[in-house]
């Protein structure tokens, strides 16, 4: 979740209430508080209202919610007389722009802080990474109109953003920051996105790097803004947001006209938008019992202007409105979320657990008095765990993509790695130790993946040997079935050949119990005998819920 | 007898230490056949009254590595072929030349063989001897280690000869030494003619024998062996708790899979294809797997209808392409929710409440307040009249039956609850309001294309930070490393006082 930094001085002037008002508020306009200091506090918003970025954008709903200002705040545009043309040969690469002119702007060092920052959080949320959307904000003085929007050369130069010298645009690509981390989204363009002016000022390569002639400082006070995108209403809503920051920051809005042949767009709209209310779906929701003029009051608070009984007029930077139940929140708001009563609705029916949990529970609980310690492992472990330290081929492990840790990397097929590594993490712990895990192992089936419960046991001290793994494996199938179960002799990987079973149970093999291999204990880095079993309880629950359900009916 | 009555392990070593001399501590092991560990463990109990003198002494000991020297080798095999061989053929049997050529150097200097000529060429004789025999008598002596100052003064050069060679090893070696002191001779004395019995037997009761016997007092005081009992994981334990406390609100638990579509984990829950929620670094996908049985046709393409275009409901919906490529990869789920919104969409026109918890995945390096696998208990509840009042009242009787004194709701965003609520709890603890987690009310782009029309109430609750509070923990990781000295030595009760009542 973005954050954004609020300084107490500049936020109680600009809602015009103290600090203590202001403070109490924020998260019931949904701003999570993540930290504070003397004279600040950094707040999380929520991506999909971008329009929270600034203090500017705060302050205005502080200000509805506090009933300093209600309603909608209004903005108007007039023409900046800028055109833009627009490159037919960008339409495989990033086919739109959507422009804006902000004159008169008189920003401290703080506010070019936040409208960077605000900037890089509309480039990772609603840009999608600048994959969707990019912004590039230019000193106006510095460029000559009309503008074009065009693809060039690859050996075209410009100087980047901070550089000294012209650069070839696909050296930029190769050898620059952004270059590295945003090229991939220009991969296999024959031709890159750049903006230049009458004079052949190439000033910005979307969505890459801005020039570095039109740097935008504390001095600037006239600004072109372009938007570039691949989705048209993205790039128009982003440049509505970032135009109605600069005019809370005090600047005239000029709307530029954007040539794609001869189809037009003037941007940017920032006219309200309107959409309809649902009265009753509105108290269905929050469960007020809430007047009509009520609800007008709540949504004024929230900064929306009903029109008439059902519709109401949005600010355009409320790109978050998608339903008419989205006003049911506005209300919440503008009535106090801190306001409605809570209601515990007594419930129609009684409830039941799950079958196959309650089996589970039975299983561990087994487990428990017969002396085990449970251990809950991972499920997602590493080869060398998995495979490598049983000396099997990994062959058939199921992998996630781009694991962040390699440790975590490979979903489990068995639950005795899992157990091993609890004996590995405790040889320094007393023995006799003697544990257990009841949980999900995943296994490779064609093109699916079974999960399937599965019960693991491992006893490690100095006398350890087959037959007390069997005496637990017996105990389990006589206390829960009053049943023996058969062992076979047999092999399986991790267990010492000739010390081993397969478990046979009701006409079905369910594991292996047996000792383990010296090579996967020295693995482990475990310096006694291991002994024990791992049991597929799918069998079992199925028995036992198939039963259950014959009872019910 | 005064002072603590001595044990039957202490009478043995006593004991054999009644010569009054110093004794090495191999030797008390062999004398009373007690295993290493019970003899150090017991000389404490005995230094610690005084009955015995404990010192460390360091002696130097020569052991055999293990090597026969060349010129023993020599002599045997000249022993095998009757006394005599063909040089030639014996130099053959050698590894190296060299070797061969130390060895007959050796044998012939002190003796032991001499050559003479064959017709068939040179020869090696055996000359007959004590000096070989001696040789290996003393080299098999040397098979185990041996102090050198019981070396007889013929062989100390010997040995000093074969250390230089590298066929004997020469160490310093600490050495326990223990002796019984008066006052130790003394209780053992003492000890000597009292009748007494070590236990209780079987026929002792069936004869009555055991009337008039005496039994020998124990240290009472002594630690015991220690046992674990068997115990359930704190994880578990809370889980436990959870699902009562579920039940008893008339909800029904649900199981499913941990490996879900894409579909049920996001987009039936009205998550944008493109939302950064559903990147790699978020969300672990199965490598090379989809679900490919998921076609465009029933609900599927009412949610692919809504993702589009808002399908039926009035929504404005994402207005994109929807893929069902995408849909139909598999990912460890995100979230419980994915397990009931299959409920809510299974529930035909029932008003009912339905919980899941169990694990859940996500793409995080661990740390202190990160895990890549950790656990949710997550609900919904259907029904015509419900509301965000019942939202809340809901969640206050939850976190009262899980020990939180105080709930509260923040708004927040999620794509599929409108309106969507931060779930805050009181920690008198941490003396602060936490996280507990997310709620919300459906959004009709969410039930619609289910055939939900119903208001449905939904929240996704973290369990792991309760825990940790419970436990005085603050590192997450700690849940799931399995040390057994937490998990078999973690007081049940400790905590109590910590519960965040």
């Amino acid at each position: 979740m973005p954050v954004v930094k609020l300084y107490f001085d500049r936020l109680t002037r600009l809602v015009g209430a103290d600090r203590k008002r202001v403070l109490a508020r924020l998260p019931y306009i949904g701003l999570d508080i993540e930290s504070r200091e003397s004279d600040s506090v950094r707040v999380e918003y929520s991506p999909n209202r971008p329009d929270l970025a600034t203090d500017y954008g705060i302050a205005k709903a502080l200000r509805g919610i506090l009933g300093i200002q209600l309603g909608l705040p209004r903005y108007s545009t007039s023409s900046s007389g800028v055109q833009v043309r627009v490159d037919r040969k960008l339409a495989r690469v990033r086919p739109y722009v959507a422009c804006a002119v902000a004159r008169g702007l008189k920003m401290d060092k703080e506010d070019v802080r936040q409208l960077i920052s605000m900037q890089e959080d509309l480039h990772n949320g609603l840009g999608r990474k600048r994959r969707k959307v990019a912004i590039g904000l230019h000193n106006l003085d510095v460029i000559r109109p009309p503008i074009s929007y065009e693809s060039a050369a690859p050996t075209l130069k410009l100087t980047p953003l901070g550089g000294s010298q012209k650069i070839e645009l696909a050296q930029i690509l190769a050898e620059s920051q952004t270059g590295r981390t945003y090229g991939h989204i220009l991969a296999g363009a024959s031709g890159y996105p750049i903006l230049k002016d009458s004079k052949g000022l190439i000033f910005s390569f979307p969505p890459i790097i801005n020039g570095n002639e039109t740097k935008v400082s504390v001095t600037t006070r006239n600004l072109f803004i372009d938007v570039t995108s691949t989705d048209e209403e993205a790039g128009e809503d982003t440049l509505a947001i970032v135009c109605t920051t600069l005019a809370d920051m005090g600047a005239r809005i000029g709307f530029v006209l954007v040539k794609y042949g001869d189809r037009r767009r003037v941007t940017p709209d920032l006219r309200p938008r309107k959409f309809s209310l649902d009265r009753d779906l509105v108290r269905k929701v929050t469960g007020l019992a809430i007047n009509s003029s009520e609800i007008d009051v709540c949504l004024r608070r929230s900064r929306i202007e009903p029109l008439g009984r059902v519709s109401v007029l949005a600010p355009r930077y409320r790109i978050d409105l998608l339903h008419p139940v989205d006003l049911a929140e506005e209300v919440a708001l503008g009535y106090g979320i801190d306001r409605i009563e809570p209601a515990y609705p007594p419930s129609p029916t009684p409830g039941s657990f799950n079958s196959v949990s309650q089996l589970i529970e039975k299983f561990v609980e087994l487990m428990t008095s017969s002396g085990l310690t449970e251990s809950m492992g991972y499920e997602l472990l590493d080869e060398l765990t998995l495979y490598q330290h049983f000396g099997r081929p990994s062959n058939g492990k199921i992998e996630v993509e781009n694991p962040r840790s390699i440790e975590h990397a490979v979903l489990r097929d068995s639950v005795l790695p899992s157990l091993m590594g609890v004996l590995s993490r405790n040889v320094k712990e007393e023995y006799p130790q003697r544990v257990f895990e009841v949980g999900r192992v995943y296994n490779r089936e064609e093109e699916y993946v079974r999960e399937s419960w599965h019960l693991g046991v491992l006893i490690a001290h100095a006398q350890a040997g087959y037959s007390e793994a069997k005496s637990y494996l017996d105990a389990f199938f006589r206390t829960l079935y009053g049943k023996e179960l058969r062992t076979h002799g047999s092999s399986r990987w991790g267990f010492l050949e000739g010390r081993c079973a397969s478990i046979e149970f009701s006409g079905g093999t369910l594991g292996h119990v047996g000792e383990i291999t010296p090579g996967s204990i020295a693995a482990f880095g475990v310096n006694l005998p291991v002994v024990g079993f791992e049991l597929d309880l799918t069998s079992l629950l199925e028995r036992e819920t198939r039963a259950e359900e014959g009872t019910t009916k | 007898m005064t002072g603590t009555p001595l044990h039957p392990i202490e009478v043995k070593i006593l004991y054999s230490l009644k010569d009054e001399e110093w004794k090495d501590f191999d030797s008390v092991v062999r004398a009373t056949k007690l295993n290493p560990d019970q003899i150090r463990r017991a000389l404490e109990w005995l230094a610690s009254k005084s009955y015995v003198q404990v010192r460390q002494d360091v002696v130097t000991e020569v052991q055999s590595r293990g090597r026969m020297p060349p010129e023993l080798l020599l002599v045997s095999k000249l022993r095998e072929k009757g006394g005599k061989a063909l040089l030639d053929e014996i130099r053959k049997e050698f590894g190296s030349s060299d070797e061969f050529s130390a060895a007959l150097g050796r044998a012939k200097n002190s003796s032991w063989v001499r050559t003479s000529n064959d017709l068939s060429g040179p020869l090696l004789v055996l000359v007959e001897g004590e000096g070989p025999q001696k040789f290996e008598d003393l080299i098999s002596m040397l098979e185990a280690p041996l102090r050198q100052d019981s070396l007889s003064q013929d062989v100390v050069h010997l040995v000093e000869e074969m250390v230089k060679r590298g066929i004997v090893s020469r160490r310093e070696q600490k050495v326990t030494k223990v002796r019984a002191t008066e006052s130790g001779l003394r209780a053992l004395s003492s000890l000597s003619g009292a009748e007494y019995d070590e236990r209780l037997t079987s026929e002792m009761l069936s004869t009555g024998s055991w009337r008039g016997k005496q039994f020998r007092p124990i240290n009472v005081e002594a630690t015991a062996p220690r046992l674990y009992p068997g115990r359930r994981h704190p994880v578990r334990e809370f889980i436990g708790e959870v699902r009562e406390a579920y039940i008893s609100m008339g909800f029904t638990e649900v199981l499913g899979s941990n490996i879900q579509s894409a579909f049920w984990n996001f987009d039936a829950l009205f998550t944008p294809q493109d939302h950064p929620g559903r990147d790699l670094q978020d969300t672990f996908y199965l490598k090379g797997l989809s679900d490919r049985s998921l076609k465009r046709t029933g609900l599927v393409a009412n949610v692919a209808s809504v993702h589009e275009d808002g399908w039926k409901t009035g929504s404005k919906g994402w207005r994109y392409n929807w893929d069902i490529q995408e849909a139909r990869r598999l990912v460890l789920r995100t979230h419980n929710t994915s397990l009931t919104i299959q409920a809510l969409s299974n529930s035909g026109k029932q008003e009912t409440r339905v919980f899941a918890v169990g694990r859940v995945y996500r793409n995080e390096n661990l740390d202190y307040k990160h895990l890549a696998e950790f656990h949710q208990m997550d609900g919904i509840m259907i029904g015509e009249n419900l509301n965000v009042r019942n939202l809340m009242g809901f969640l206050n009787e939850f976190y009262k039956k899980l020990g939180m004194s105080s709930v509260k709701l923040w708004p927040s965003y999620f794509p599929y609850t409108e309106p969507s609520l931060q779930v805050m709890g009181y920690s008198n603890l941490a003396k602060d309001w936490i996280e507990l987690g997310g709620s919300g009310v459906f959004r009709p782009e969410v039930t619609w294309p289910l055939g939900v029309r119903k208001p449905v109430l939904a929240w996704g609750l973290g369990i792991e930070r309760l825990i940790l509070l419970r436990l005085g923990l603050d590192d997450l990781r700690t849940l799931y490393e399995s040390d057994l000295g937490w998990l078999r030595r973690r007081p049940e009760f400790a905590s109590s006082e910590t519960l965040l009542r």
